[in-house]
Order: C-alpha cells, then structure tokens, then sequence
C-alpha cells in the first residue's frame, strides 16, 4: 500500500501503528464507557467486510444503512467501504416511502438496518425493493420471533466473514488495496427542501481533501476525543468524526442513549465539538437558567467576572492588546467561574468548538468567547463534503462565515453567487444529470466548482459572508442585489429591534426600512437616560430613540457593499401584528400585505420627505376600531459617494 | 400460545369490605407464558383480585395457588421471592432515591450477602454487588432509561415513572408479573412504548404477564385472553375476539340499551 488514497488504507495504517495499545472507539453501555482498541475494530471490520463479500457485494454496489450512532454502525461504514461498496445512509426518522425512494434510487443492494423499528419500515417496502438481497440488524432486541430469511443479523454476517478469512486470509488485504482515491465512498442523499432528494456522490479522495483542509487550519490528533451524535446519515459527521479517524486517528465515542447525549459530553469532556446553532442557542438559555437558580454567591461571581469576559473578548476582537491587569482579572475569573461553569457543560478541554446552520447572533458568539470558548463558525454543504470556511481562534468576525479552508478557493459569480472550487467538490448527483449541469462546472485546470444556489460576497480580509439564496434575493434600480432577510435579521441583533422590514425593488433606487422597536428594551432604556414617553408611538417618534436605532442600522451597514445599504428608516408607530394579519402566527412578515398597508410611508421616504403624516384605522382587542393621525419621522443615512 | 400449564389457579374467591362485596366468587386460571388481561368497568373488583394474588388482601374464601404454594396463606414478604412481582396504579417508588437506587432495591431478595459484609462493602459483598448492578443495568437499557439513570424518581413526569416502577418489577426476575393499570394517564406514544416493553418481557424471558388496563384497544392488541369482571363477578373469558362480541360484556359496559 504505497499511497493513502481511500479512507479503508488509512484505517489499516492506524491498525498497524495503535494496534490493541490504543483506543479507537468508546461506547457507553450498562453505564459504563467500553473501550475498543484498534485491533477490536480491526476485527469487527474484517469480518464485516468479508460477511459481505460472501453474500455476494461486488466494487460499487451501493448499501443503505440506518440507525442511530454506534460503533457497529461505523464498523459496518468502514467494512461497505472496505469492500469496495458505497455507503448510503438514511435517516433514523425517515418514513417508509422515504426509505423506499432512497433505496430504489440508489440501487442499494443490501440495507443495514439497526433495530426492529428500522426492520418493521424495510419489512413494509419489500416488495417495492426487490434489488435488497439482505436486510441486515445489529440490535436483535424485540427481533426473536421474526423468521423472515430476508432478515439477518450483524453476528451471522461476521461469522460468515470469519469462514470466508480462514479460507482466504489474504482476501481482505487484497480488497483494501484494490481501491482508490477515486471510488465512490458515500452516497448522501440531500434532504431536498425543493423537489425530490438529490445523491451527492463523494469519492474517497473528496473525504480525503476535505478532512485534511480542516486539519491544516486545527491540527487533528490521534489523542483528541469527539463524540458522534449528529446523525451518521448526514454529511458533517463523515468528514468530522469518521474521516478524522481513519486519517488522524482521533478517538470516536457514542454516546449510550439518544437522550444521554449531553451528559456522556461532560463526562468525555471532548476536545472537538460540533453543535448545530439551534443548540448553542439552547446552550446559552441553560447556563442563564442555572445561574439564575444557583446560589447567590455563585451569582455574584458571575455578574462580577462576566463583564470582564466580555471586555477582553471585545479586545481580543478588534484585535487589541488585553492589558496585564484585565488579563490577571480574567484569569482570576476563569479560575471562579468560567471553567467550573465549561466543566458542567463538558467543555473544558474544548479546541474546536463549531456551529453550523443558521447563523449565530454576534451576542451569543460574544456569550461563549467571554466564557473562554472559541466557538467558530463553519460554512459548507452536503457537495463540498461539509468542508468550506471557518473562523480561526484570533480571526473571527460576527458578519463572516469565516474565511475559505486551506486548499479550497471561493468566488463570486456576476450573478452574486458562492461558487466553491477545490478537490473536496462532489463529482455530481447519482443518476441526475440535469442537476449536475446546474450546480457543478469543471474550469480549464480541471478543479471542480460547486454553484452554491447562496447569495454572498468576500470581504478585503478575505472573509466570506453569506448573504441569502440567490434567489430570494431583490434587485436594485441600480443592478446592485440585497437580501432582505441578512439585512433584516442583522438589525434584529440589536436587542432594540424587534422586527424590520427592507423595501427595495427594481424601480428603487436605494434600500429603505420599516423598523419596529423592541417596546420593553427602548423603554427601560429610555427611562434610564430620563426620557419621558407615554406610549409606544410616542416612544418611537423621539429624537434620541431614532439616534440610537440609526447607530445599530449604521452598524449593519458598515458589513455592507454600498449600494446594498439602508439609506432610509423609519420607526413604525406600531407593531407588526399578528392579530392584524401583517405576520404569520410563526411571526413570519407578510411582505406583500405590509407594502400595501404602509405605502404612504415608503413613498414618502422615496420621495425625500422627512416626515409623513398617517392616518390609520386601529383594531382593538374587543373588537372596536378607531383612527389615529400622527406625524411619522424618516431618517436618512449619510452616504459616501456610490462610484457610478 | 401452550395453555397446557398451569401458572396460577384461583379458585372461587370472595372478597367483602364491610357491606360491599368486592369480589364474589371468582375463578380463573392463569397459565404459563400468557398475557392475561383483566378489564371491567370502574369497581368491578380488578385492584382487588390483583392484590389478593400479591397478598396485599386476604380472600375471605376460596384460594389461590401458585404452583403448589396457597398464596392465600403465604406471608407476603415470602410472596415476592416466589417470583411474583407487581406494579402498582399509583405508583409506589421510593420518591427520594434515583432510577437506580430504585431497582437496586428490588435486588435485594437475591442478595445473600449479611449486614456486616454489607457494611465493610468487601470481599463477596462487593462482587455480589457489582454482579447485580450489572442485572440492573441490563433492565435500564431494555427499558431505555439511561438518560434518567442518576435522577430522583421524585422529579419524573408520570411516563417515566412507570417505566422505573415495571423495571424495579423486572429486578425480581419473576415469573408472574402483575400490572396495575400500567398505561394510564400516558398519551399515545408512551402507551405504544409501555406496550412494546411488555411484549418484549414477554417474548424475552417467556414471564407470565396479569395486567389491569382500561385502554380497549390496547388490551385487544396485546393480550392473549381476557377475563372481564363486573360488581364483583366475572362475566366473560376468552380471546380478546370472543370477549369483543360477547353480549353481556357490551352490555356491562355499554348499559342496557344497547
């Protein structure tokens, strides 16, 4: 084996450099972490494979596999890949027919089935996926009385693979290094919002790349732990845990249970950790209900060190210099309160901490790096093999995604579309070729470029901020694109927003605003600096409520190409209603409803006015109604001048 | 189904609290490795019959055998290690210790060890402790309450609580196990997964299963016959198709009109 070019080769290398003095797998079971060394895998996943071969896989037959996190489940990975077959992983809470299309789709040959549940679904569809030759179960709990042939289980297919070892003790050998970087490793299928689920097809050399530009940013090592919770059937945990495994040898530990997710974290205390945002944002309301509920003098501690975190976050931000005092004080602070408070959330030993999905807000970015964790910011996709950008420890900005991964190049199309190029590129979707013509273009050295379908745009440090899908996104008068939902959300970072909408179209010249207030955050505000208001309108007509509104838009358009900017806002006299139809119950805005209603105020801030007059009809709680007349301001932005 | 042995026998039990005649006359036959359920309206006399069989009463006539042994004159502490384990339709854990400490307690009829080597925690004691921790642990993951392992039962919602209580059931390895009511007051889904842990006990470890339940279409699912009592009496028994078209349990469920 003289090149390392498909995942089973580099599993093979790790075998024979840790052999059975080092850990590769942990699983907690019976309430005790079990650890397997290298050569337990080794074992599983020999056997495995040459199960496989004996009931028949050739190279490139696809096999299904769904379950939940377990080491079977990644031996059984490492083994289809082994023998030269492609990997194709369903999700655990797929519906039959989802299954079904997925299987048929992919011509899967054999299905890998965890527990009964899963089995029930495969057992419901078998006639519809005559091509299954086996559907096989690792979890034989609840599966005693069934006899179906079809069915069989993991330990009789190892035990075929040991058969078929003592016949032919070299076979495995043989199969390993019969393949190549170019072998189709994994078939993930995309959850498809539009239309039908689409087969990325990701050879062995795309895991490769990708794996190692992650490592060139943040170095993997084989004595780094992560623990596999996100589902096996999606992308990110190929190309963040397995793949690192096999490559680097970082230790992979399941955890016992779905649900004991969190507490076997604490317990690993890992030094690789990947959440999606959603549960960073759960993560933070945990930590504000446990202090709230914790003694007082553990309170006191942290509205004492927690502003302290925050400054040198900020300075550690702007790239500034932490001087010797603050730097001892949050040393001290950490020393208190911020690693007792990591310890219970797992994170002490943390070096990568990332967040992917939808955005962070800046304030929860802040949250964590004020409590010491470096919490990062990844951008990619399903076709780049998980791998694009991401922040590095001292370069991050609360706007970007972060800035490209060695190895991996960005651009933006004239339409203001993210392409990514490198070799980490999917090679097109399985049997859809139309779609492949969409979203992948070969350039003339051959890289691979994946069209996103995402509006963005690369910043002079070279960061990467994503904006919208391209699609969503207006045009100006002027050609020049914006999104409304980045801008809107943007502004929303600001505790004193509560919702915003951006009017822009292609007879605008310019973007314009309609902002709400947050009613409760301007108000105590308000009364702090003793300014006296009576009602909502009142509130956001005053002058220095608009000074400190146009501070936060100001800021949003300081991460904006010019001719995006706001130019214009107004504060809405009101609130966005639900109840008035102006939202949906899920509070999202009904834009075309909006622009109607509030028409006169746009016009009037196209027009250059600096105020407008409304009248409008307001809907009590009992059903009454009444007009109102107020004078709304507009404010306006200073502009640099926009190069014609 | 082998309805050839027999696992319980009760013969013409009467019961009466003061005026009101609680169980009157009842017999019904229980056999090895079946899922007997017992249903009936509000007062039928289920509870009583129930704790007649783990001897929390006394039948004032008639008798039960369990094998060869008259459960009607077995203290009840001895009852348990017969091998008859039962839960109860209020839920009686001990509401300070955790899910563990829970079934651990229920260990306790297979612990040999004495008091001192309990205490100095060492040599056999310790092993025989390590030995049915692991028993213990077995139960957690069948039952999937891992998550729940180190917390006060006290602080569960009702689901859980009743999965810990049929697991402290489990940890006396009995051969009859009693229900009371295992599924009230859950929704759908902690009733299917209650549901699917019985049938799994069941086909595991081939138990005897005696439950009480209201829930008729669960009943009808799971069970292998049904003995269904009213003011006392048993009116029907049968497979739960017999029982679903026998007139008298429509009407004593449904009134006389019908």
């Amino acid at each position: 084996m003289s090149q390392l070019d498909t995942l089973p080769k580099h599993f093979m290398e790790k075998v024979g450099r840790y052999g059975d003095h080092q850990v590769a797998v942990r699983q907690k079971d019976f309430g005790i972490w079990q650890e397997f060394t290298w050569a337990d895998s080794f074992e599983q996943v020999r056997n495995f494979t040459l199960g496989l071969i004996a009931l028949g896989l050739e190279k490139g037959d696809k096999v299904s596999i769904v379950g939940d996190n377990d080491r079977q489940y990644m031996w059984a990975d490492l083994a289809i890949m082994s023998a030269g077959g492609v990997t194709v992983g369903i999700f655990t809470d797929a519906i039959p027919s989802e299954m079904e299309f997925v299987i048929q789709h992919s011509e899967s040959k054999f299905a890998l089935a965890k527990d009964q549940e899963q089995c029930d679904k495969h057992l419901e569809i078998k006639n519809t996926i005559p091509g299954v030759k086996k559907v096989i179960y690792w979890e034989p709990r609840g599966m005693w009385y069934y006899n179906d042939p079809w069915l069989m289980s993991y330990e009789d297919v190892i035990e075929l693979g040991k058969k078929l070892h003592d016949e032919k003790p070299h076979l495995f050998e043989e199969l390993v290094a019969s393949g190549t970087g170019d072998d189709l490793a994994n078939l993930c299928y995309t959850s498809g919002t539009t239309g039908v689920p689409k087969g990325v097809m990701l050879t062995h050399e795309i895991f490769l790349s990708a794996v190692e530009s992650f490592h060139l940013l943040e170095p993997r090592l084989d004595t780094d732990n992560i623990i596999s919770f996100t589902p096996l059937a999606w992308i990110a945990e190929h190309t963040l845990a397995v793949t690192p495994h096999v490559m680097y040898g970082i230790i992979v530990n399941f955890p016992e249970a779905p649900e004991t997710v969190r507490e076997n974290i604490r317990e690993i205390a890992p030094e690789f950790l990947f959440y999606p945002s959603r549960l960073w944002e759960n993560l933070t309301a945990i930590i504000q209900v446990r202090i709230t509920d914790s003694s007082w003098i553990n309170r006191l501690l942290y509205n004492l060190f927690l502003p302290i975190g925050y400054k040198v976050a900020d300075l550690q931000y702007e790239k500034k210099s932490v001087g010797i005092w603050l730097k001892l004080l949050n040393a001290l602070g950490d020393l208190l309160v911020f690693r007792p408070l990591r310890d219970q959330l797992g994170l002490t030993r943390v070096r990568t901490a990332i967040t992917a999905g939808a955005s962070l807000s800046p304030d929860m970015l802040r949250f964590f790096r004020a409590m010491g964790i470096k919490l990062k910011q990844v951008y990619s996709s399903t076709e780049t093999a998980a791998a694009g950008t991401q922040h590095s420890d001292d370069d991050v900005k609360f706007v970007s995604v972060g800035k490209p991964l060695p190895n991996i190049e960005f651009k933006i199309s004239d339409e203001g579309e993210i392409l990514i190029g490198g070799k980490n590129i999917f090679v097109g979707y399985f049997k859809n070729e139309e779609e492949t013509a969409k979203s992948l273009s070969i350039d003339d050295h051959g890289t691979r470029w994946f069209h996103t379908g995402d509006a963005g745009y690369i910043d002079d440090d070279g960061h990467v901020i994503y904006l919208d899908r391209v699609k969503d996104m207006i045009t100006l008068a002027s050609g020049e694109k914006f999104s409304p939902q980045f801008l809107e959300g943007r502004l929303k970072f600001s505790p004193y927003v509560q919702h915003a909408m951006a009017v822009g179209a292609e007879d605008k010249e310019y973007v314009t605003t309609l902002i709400n207030i947050d009613f409760d955050n301007v108000g105590r505000w308000a009364e702090k600096k003793g300014i006296s208001y009576t009602t909502f309108m009142d509130l956001s007509q005053k002058p220095d409520v608009y000074q400190v509104i146009r501070e936060d838009v100001e800021r949003v358009n300081s991460s904006l190409p010019p001719g995006a900017r706001i130019q214009k806002f107004v504060l809405m006299y009101k609130e966005f209603d639900a109840d008035e139809a102006e939202m949906t119950r899920t509070r999202k805005l009904r834009r075309g409803l909006l622009v109607d209603r509030y028409q006169e105020i746009i016009d009037a801030m196209y027009l250059g006015q600096d105020h407008c007059k409304v009248s409008a009809e307001v809907k009590y709680r009992d059903g009454r109604t009444s007009n109102i007349e107020t004078t709304v301001r507009i404010a306006t932005l200073e502009m640099e001048e926009i190069p014609a | 189904m082998k309805h050839d042995h027999l696992n319980l026998g009760i013969k013409n039990i009467s019961l009466s609290f003061g005026g009101t005649q609680a169980i009157s006359d009842v017999s019904f036959d229980v056999y090895d490795g079946e899922i007997l359920a017992i249903i009936g309206p509000n007062g039928a006399g289920k509870t009583s019959t129930l704790n007649c069989i783990s001897g929390f009463y006394r039948p004032e006539r008639g008798s039960i055998f369990f094998g060869n042994q008259d459960l009607t004159r077995t203290p009840i502490h001895k009852i348990a290690k017969l091998g008859i384990a039962r839960t109860f339709q209020n839920i009686a854990l001990y509401t300070g210790l955790s899910t563990l400490d829970n079934i651990m307690a229920a260990r306790h009829v297979h612990m040999k060890s004495g008091m001192l080597g309990c205490i100095l925690y060492w040599g056999f004691a310790h092993k025989e402790d390590i030995q049915h921790r692991r028993v213990v642990e077995e139960i957690i993951d069948f039952l999937e309450i891992e998550h729940i392992r180190k917390a006060v039962v006290g602080a569960l919602p009702h689901g859980l609580r009743k999965r810990v209580e049929l697991g402290r059931a489990m940890a006396l390895e009995p051969n009859l196990l009693l229900l009371d009511e295992p599924m009230t007051g859950m929704n759908l889904e902690e009733k299917e997964d209650m549901a699917r842990f019985i049938l799994d006990i069941h086909e595991l470890q081939g138990t005897t299963v005696v439950l009480i339940e209201h829930d008729m279409g669960l009943v009808m699912d799971i069970a292998d016959r049904i003995i269904v009592l009213d003011f006392g009496s048993k009116i029907a028994e049968g497979t739960p198709e017999e029982i679903r078209n026998n007139p008298a349990v429509i009407q004593a469920y449904l009134g006389q009109e019908y």
